[in-house]
């Protein structure tokens, strides 16, 4: 039971999610998009107590990139900006072709993570990211050649199966990390319940991290928190700091969930720690 | 055949921007990232099948041009 883990005082992982691949600085002028800014707001982040930093790609007018070539600029701007950050590249998509999603696995060197999309979910009114098994399994099947650590996303519980059906037909090794989402439309919904429900259902050993959408992201960091799991904070998953106030970075997102942990008891690890609880 | 609401603009309202980014005429607001992917029909989006504002506005806007709106119907003639 993950409960243990907090009894154990084991120390939590923080991922930054800087930039996603929805909204831009339209929704809030602080989220970076060019490889400076990114590489900027990861050392930031790093500096504020993430050990990862969840890297979308976007060109220079804020739209979606999906080009190797882009994610290497990115890369290298984080590099030169922060000090020893784990990156971990999305692999997500949502209409675009699924070739195009294996383009953010080919820098080098490759991303020590990638982020797995576990199944189907709407956006907008009218698109469905598909998220495939054959797609989940190419995906995979592609990083594990390259030796990048799979964040398997978890959008609803009907994923939590997929997870499962994942370790039954591939093997991850010792620790199988699922990043349980809380948030609206398809997404499982944000209440407390759920969350212990999913935590749960996760196979033996899992280790997971802690994401709600929007307002949910600092109960939900926080209920994670408690529950022995790691958290994921950005300006990718929630522009305000709060309601009706925006964030003036994902470093401010940061520092406020480290608070948190740090007065739960749990420490909050350097990137070089969370490479051994995550087993990079 | 991009959509005929979309332009690209620095500044609307109280917003600007360094790079010119994708506005909708039709909600009157800058367009997210990957609602832009629609509006451009990148990929094999049709903004007139894919945008849900596209289709509620085009239906009453008679400046909406008759091309765009014919995908809709599917192509059958
Ligand atoms: S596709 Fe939709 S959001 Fe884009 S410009 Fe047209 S009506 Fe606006």
């Amino acid at each position: 039971m993950s409960y243990e883990r907090f009894l154990a005082d084991d120390p939590v992982v923080v991922t930054a999610a800087l930039t996603g691949g929805i909204h831009g600085k339209e929704a809030n002028p602080n989220l970076p998009e060019t490889p400076e800014e990114i590489g900027k707001a990861a050392a930031a982040a790093e500096e504020a107590g993430a050990a990862i930093v969840h890297v979308h790609a976007r060109t220079d007018n804020g739209e979606r990139a999906f080009s190797t070539a882009r994610f290497q600029e990115i890369d290298d701007a984080i590099r030169r900006y922060a000090d020893d950050v784990v990156i971990q590249h999305t692999t997500g998509a949502t209409a675009a072709p699924t070739e195009k999603r294996h383009r953010s696995l080919r820098t080098d060197p490759p991303p020590e993570m990638a982020s797995l999309d576990m199944g189907p979910l709407n956006r907008y009114d009218r698109l469905t990211s598909e998220n495939t098994i054959a797609t989940i399994d190419a995906l995979y099947d592609e990083m594990a050649d390259r030796g990048i650590k799979p964040e398997m996303e978890v959008f609803n519980d009907g994923h939590l199966n997929e997870v499962h059906g994942l370790l039954d037909r591939r093997d991850l090794g010792d620790l199988p990390y699922a990043t349980l989402i809380f948030g609206p439309g398809t997404l499982t919904r944000p209440r407390p319940r759920n969350l212990l429900n999913a935590v749960d259902n996760l196979p033996e050993g899992a280790l997971f991290n802690t994401l709600g959408f929007g307002r949910h992201q600092l109960p939900f960091a926080t209920m994670g928190i408690l529950l022995g799991g790691n958290v994921r904070v950005g300006l990718e998953d929630n522009v305000y700091y709060r309601q009706g106030e925006l964030a003036e970075s994902n470093a401010q997102l940061v520092e406020r969930v480290v608070r948190v942990a740090d007065e739960l008891g749990r420490e909050v690890v350097t990137p070089d720690q969370a490479r051994d609880v995550l087993g990079l | 055949m991009t959509c005929p609401y979309l332009s690209y603009r620095t500044s609307a309202d109280s917003e600007s921007f360094d790079e010119a980014r994708a506005y909708c005429g039709a909600a009157e607001r800058f367009v997210q990232p990957m609602r832009a992917d629609i509006c451009n029909d990148r990929f094999e989006l049709d903004h007139a099948e894919d945008c849900g504002i596209y289709v509620e506005h085009a239906s009453d806007d008679p400046d909406v041009s008759d091309p765009a709106v014919s995908t809709t119907a599917g192509g059958d003639s």
